[in-house]
């Protein structure tokens, strides 16, 4: 793909592991992803499919202890993140200094549970305007006063800056959140689950902000989630991920008119169709497999209904449909634009 | 319009208050302690130091209760209430620094420990498991052995003898607020270390910190006393509770409110700053919140 300016963020080849005394699991695997400047990506997949531990890369904030990095890139606005070392291993391209002012300022993450990250003794106003005073020389009344807009701008009223966390409810406190990661207008905003832990009506005012907010200062965005939905609401590109790998990317259309894989095509499956109320839904059968004892072949192998010999120990390889459609199945290996499901 | 939606608005602190005022019980405490703190302060207004307190008048010695001398007088011939009044001062001095010492030196150890963990975290509590394998006061006593009997000293040799139980109860209480995702979300806005432990870590601790705080002191003041009961402490003639109860020890049968004396200034202090301790707990723990 060479060198592109274009890009936000560039993710190459990754591959994470949380090493624990007894196993070593593969979270991440050998995953490729990018951003477009402007533009906004979804990270699809189910529990434990590795797309927090992604999120958390880019932000070099793996659990010290046991997250390790061990293959691949990461790129951000042409800044590396994490490159490879002579002997062909993943090191951090920045001191801790350096990356601290990354984060926040460059990269914002928004976490999936607006009731835990807020810290429940300070005042909302304060922890936004703390988060500005570390990326921003100014004064603590510039700080503050920065704060009030951010809070106007998520629709919370200034006066309010000096009520604590507990004070707000949950799709409040969401916004909060979301005025304190977008308060020194990051380049990139990484959306975790943004609006898991909110009920119906209020996740659709939550995304419909992310939305204008990022119309407006022209933000890129991650978005994390596990509801197909909000990708179609909110994204331009999508990537299906199933355990710590890519299967399926493309942009809106391809995956939702064009869907390949036989994975999206069960989690297309899994909704609910408002057209025919009478159609059962069709889980996808089994299990994740343990990441820790991962398949030779095809991860989805077991639960795949197109499943043949070859699937189980020869892992499939990106396939290229269309220049900006791609699937990892060994369905598709003539290169073949057409449904096989 | 603002001026309606503008709710009373209470700071944590504020509501600790509220909350500890209800509790009767700690709030007795609070008072006694008030008075003994504002006696020992204003005692130069009542008695003059070094002749009231310290200079031996023995025409005067063991006089029963009168309205010269409240408490009578002791073997010395002085009076029993200026000595105590001028012994809470002593006593509460080293109290507070005591622990304020080992708060310091415990509670920065303890928030280093749980914050980072790993190899750093067991060499430092290693050290401290060494450190309470021996009794508080021997240690205590053996540190005394070494140096000037002062009241520096003596708050040195009774705080260090409680470091590693402050690093024990702040590094359990860090490892708890850790593992919370707002400490994740401050780290991802960039936040440093050193921040994120004393601002983000160890303010939400406090509550722990606080009780401990105030029952430390209580048991630092016992110490003090035990030590110059048994004449490592602080040196009559300079009056304190423990050495007072140690000369008063001899006329037990014939005076006993001579050691009544002390003794119930001991126990008033100890039981209010346990008390206090207690109260806060209560007003502290949000499961409690009303």
């Amino acid at each position: 793909m060479g060198i592109n300016t274009n890009l936000m963020l560039e993710i190459k080849d990754l591959v994470v592991e949380y090493r624990t005394e007894d196993e070593i699991v593969q979270a991440v695997n050998d995953i490729t992803l990018w951003i477009e400047k402007g533009k906004s990506l979804g990270l699809v997949g189910e529990t434990g499919a590795g797309k927090t531990t992604t999120a958390l890369s880019i932000l070099n904030l793996l659990p010290e202890t046991t997250g390790f990095i061990k293959h691949g890139t990461i790129t951000l606005d042409g800044d590396p993140i994490i490159r490879m070392d002579e002997k062909g291993n993943s090191v951090a391209a920045m001191d801790d200094s350096d990356m601290q002012k990354v984060r926040g300022k460059k990269v914002a993450m928004i976490f999936q549970d607006p009731m835990t990250a807020l810290n429940p003794i300070f005042t909302v106003g304060y922890q936004i305007a703390e988060s500005v005073k570390l990326h921003q020389k100014c004064s603590s009344q510039e700080a503050e006063k920065r704060a009030e807009e951010m809070l106007e701008l998520v629709g919370i009223p200034a006066g309010r800056k000096d009520d604590y966390p507990h004070q707000f409810s949950g799709g409040m406190k969401q916004r909060v959140v979301i005025a304190m990661a977008l308060a020194c207008n990051p380049s990139l905003l990484i959306a975790d689950e943004p609006t898991t832990a909110l009920d119906v009506t209020v996740q659709a005012q939550v995304l419909e902000m992310i939305k204008d907010l990022r119309e407006k200062f022209g933000t890129s965005v991650l978005m994390i989630t596990h509801d197909l939905g909000i990708i179609a609401e909110m994204c331009d590109e999508v990537s299906v991920m199933y355990a710590g790998s890519i299967v399926e990317h493309g942009n809106l259309e391809d995956i939702f008119d064009k869907t390949r894989h036989p994975y999206t095509q069960g989690l297309f499956n899994s909704l609910p169709n408002i057209n025919n109320r009478m159609s059962r839904l069709k889980p996808i059968r089994g299990l994740t497999p343990d990441p820790a004892n991962l398949p030779m072949g095809c991860a989805f192998a077991d639960r795949c209904d197109y499943v043949t010999e070859r699937c189980r120990f020869e892992k499939p390889v990106k396939k290229w449909l269309s220049d900006s459609h791609f699937v990892a199945c060994h369905l598709y290996e003539d290169g073949k634009d057409e449904s096989k499901l | 319009m603002q001026e309606h939606i503008k709710k009373k608005k209470e700071s944590q602190a504020r509501q600790i208050w509220r909350r500890f005022k209800k509790n009767k019980i700690a709030m007795a405490a609070l008072v006694v302690l008030a008075i003994i703190v504002l006696a020992a302060l204003t005692a130069d207004l009542f008695w003059d130091y070094q002749a009231d307190a310290c200079d031996i008048n023995i025409p005067m010695r063991l006089q029963k209760p009168s309205k010269e001398h409240w408490l009578g007088t002791d073997e010395m011939g002085r009076d029993m209430l200026c000595r105590i009044v001028y012994g809470a001062r002593a006593s509460l001095t080293v109290g507070i620094f005591a622990t304020t010492f080992a708060l310091i030196i415990g509670g920065a150890l303890g928030a280093v420990c749980g914050y980072y963990g790993g190899r750093l975290d067991n060499i430092i509590m290693r050290c401290t498991d060494v450190l309470l394998s021996i009794p508080g006061l021997l240690l205590a006593i053996a540190i005394m052995s070494a140096f000037k009997p002062n009241i520096f000293y003596i708050s040195l040799a009774l705080g260090i003898s409680y470091i590693s139980k402050f690093t024990r109860i702040v590094r359990s209480a860090v490892l708890t607020v850790r593992e919370q995702e707002f400490i994740e979300a401050a780290r991802a806005i960039g936040a440093k270390d050193r921040t994120i432990i004393f601002k983000h870590v160890l303010m939400n601790c406090m509550a722990p910190i606080f009780v401990q705080y105030a029952l430390a002191i209580g048991s630092r003041i016992l110490s003090v006393s035990t030590l110059s009961y048994i004449g490592m402490g602080i040196q009559s003639p300079t009056p304190d509770w423990g050495n007072m109860l140690s000369g008063a020890r001899a006329f037990i049968v014939g005076r006993p409110y001579l050691v009544l004396g002390p003794g119930i200034a001991l126990l008033l202090t100890i039981s209010a700053f346990n008390l206090i301790g207690d109260g806060l707990r209560d007003a502290m723990d949000p499961r409690l919140k009303k």
